[in-house]
């Protein structure tokens, strides 16, 4: 009897898991397929011929364009700001006791459980009313705020790390604190900063809820483009941007699978 | 040897957070009580305050909006669970090594990829005018009705909970001693038993974080509710943006960002409690 149960149970189970892995991959198989599409209209599957004319409408669509540019200049921008900024004060937090650490830390992690749109709102009203009505200064003022914090938690991963005897060793054989730093901190961290900056540009690359409070007639990133023609028409040229972003992503987790390793990223337990 | 304080390093982070992040928030909350004058972005700067924006929260009709919100997230968190448990076990016990590497390499590139783009391909196929459209049909399900529009953005959120909430108990999981659970048969236990006594109440706390974390991404989802409930299903957050973005009513935007806030805030305050008491204990 108890036998019978397990194995209905281990077998719904395996249903279940199959059910929900198709879940997750079927709209991006559909979605990459449908980008190939030949027809100009939304038809049923499979597409009757392939072409690649809705790429080579993104890439003749100033619109879209204008937003791709706005959105790697301001990622770009974000990532090398946020990287310094994560990797002083991640040396700041290094530095310091552990009380002081924890209390500053979930002071700099904070922005990451305010809702993003409350984020963007509150700066929206702020710059306002300071008389900031730059969309690009706006949108930089924001993804700061929402990188920030990925940079300082990966790179006070990779910080925590060194060995401290190494550091103190260097500066009792007379070493600057400068030199220390770069030859002995720097190197010994950077998997982590690396880290921290390709989340980073994920993160900045991604958002909508913040930019799209603070985009202005011009200024606006890709995703806000994307939205608004999202709610305007149902145009494949979107599914052709969803197949460039879905490379873009492949291309990422190879650099961090080569150079950090993805279990590095999620952790591991014992029973393994 | 001379070190520089670390107060000199805290400066440069301090500085952008306190410009940028805690003094808006702080001026939104001070714009959530004041009087909303039709016509004028943002409000008189010298107004008297008023709780008439957080009144207006207590009607039905905004009530809804803050209970669909509740309901949805409620319902996408749960099954989330359900669903990543069976799959992080599953990686955890059953797969070689190699197939589990592959395996956490697929959910961490899904977490990675777009949310836009995961949130434009489940409406490109599954929408009301994708490629499924007839068996949808056929089945009787209706895809311009409201209960599937519901389901649509529910299936937005377990989109992105679902590999999230796995990574996560794939730790939990790996901690629990599997010989725990062979015990457990060896006394007698049939395996259905001794996982819900075993292998459950010591998955607890992975559970509950899971949970809490799925539960406070999906009440503050922005651009999941916009795209696939089609203005049919509101979440609070586009009701912020829709306050701002169609009536510029900045008070009254104000005062739902503030309660928004506060739910959020709550959530993450129990989960890093509860959890650091078990731990602690």
């Amino acid at each position: 009897m108890g036998r019978k149960i397990d194995d209905l149970f281990s077998g719904l189970g395996r249903v279940m898991n199959g059910f929900i892995i198709c879940f997750l991959i079927i709209p991006l198989v559909v979605t990459s397929l449908m980008a190939f599409d030949a027809r100009p209209y939304l038809g049923p599957l499979p597409p009757p011929a392939l072409s690649t004319r809705w790429f080579s409408k993104f890439f003749s669509d100033d619109y879209f364009l204008r937003g791709l540019g706005v959105s790697l200049e301001l990622a770009l921008i974000s990532v090398c700001l946020s990287v310094c900024i994560g990797v002083i004060t991640a040396v700041a937090l290094d530095r310091s006791n552990s009380r002081a650490r924890e209390l500053m830390t979930s002071l700099f992690l904070s922005p990451l459980i305010v809702p993003p749109v409350v984020t963007g709102f509150a700066i929206l009203i702020f710059l306002s009313k300071l008389g900031v009505v730059n969309g690009f200064a706006r949108l930089l003022c924001g993804h700061l705020i929402i990188t920030i914090p990925y940079t300082i938690r990966a790179t006070l991963n990779g910080v925590l790390g060194i060995d401290k005897s190494l550091t103190e060793a260097a500066l009792t054989l007379g070493a600057r604190e400068r030199h220390a730093f770069w030859d002995i901190t720097f190197p010994l961290a950077r998997t982590g900063i690396l880290c921290g900056g390709i989340f980073a540009f994920v993160v900045s690359l991604d958002d909508v809820a913040i930019s799209i409070m603070l985009t202005d007639a011009k200024t606006y990133t890709l995703p806000v483009a994307l939205v608004s023609s999202m709610r305007a028409n149902f145009d494949l040229t979107l599914a052709a941007v969803s197949v460039l972003l879905m490379g873009l992503t492949l291309a990422l987790i190879f650099v961090l699978e080569k150079t950090v390793g993805l279990n590095q990223i999620i952790g591991q337990g014992t029973f393994r | 040897m001379k070190r520089a304080p670390s107060i000199f390093f805290y400066l440069p982070a301090s500085v952008v957070f306190s410009v940028f992040f805690w003094l808006p928030l702080g001026g939104l909350l001070l714009e959530s009580f004041r009087p909303f004058t039709p016509g004028r972005i943002g409000a008189v700067s010298d107004a008297p305050l008023t709780l008439a924006n957080y009144e207006e929260l207590l009607t039905p009709s905004f009530l809804e909006f803050f209970m669909q919100t509740l309901r949805i997230s409620l319902f996408a968190s749960l099954v989330g669970l359900v669903f990543s448990f069976t799959l992080a076990y599953w990686i955890t016990r059953r797969m070689s090594p190699r197939g589990r590497a592959i395996a956490v390499g697929f959910f961490v590139s899904l977490m990675f990829l777009s949310v836009l783009v995961r949130t434009y391909a489940l409406e490109l196929t599954f929408g009301a005018a994708g490629p499924f459209r007839a068996i949808l049909l056929s089945f009787g399900v209706y895809p311009n009705s409201r209960g599937y529009i519901e389901v649509l953005v529910a299936a937005g959120l377990l989109h992105y909970i679902v590999p999230l909430a796995t990574l996560t108990l794939l730790t939990t999981i790996q901690n629990v001693d599997p010989r725990l659970f062979d015990a457990a048969q060896t006394l007698g236990a049939p395996g259905w038993r001794a996982h819900l006594s075993v292998t459950l109440p010591l998955c607890r706390d992975g559970l509950l974080a899971a949970f809490l974390f799925s539960f406070a991404f999906s009440i503050s989802a922005f651009v999941i509710p916009m795209i696939l409930g089609k203005g049919r299903v509101l979440f609070v957050s586009n009701l912020i943006y829709n306050r701002f973005s169609e009536i510029a009513d900045f008070p009254s935007g104000a005062a739902i960002s503030a309660v928004l806030f506060a739910v959020s805030i709550t959530i993450v305050y129990l989960t890093t409690r509860y959890v650091n008491r078990r731990e602690a204990g």
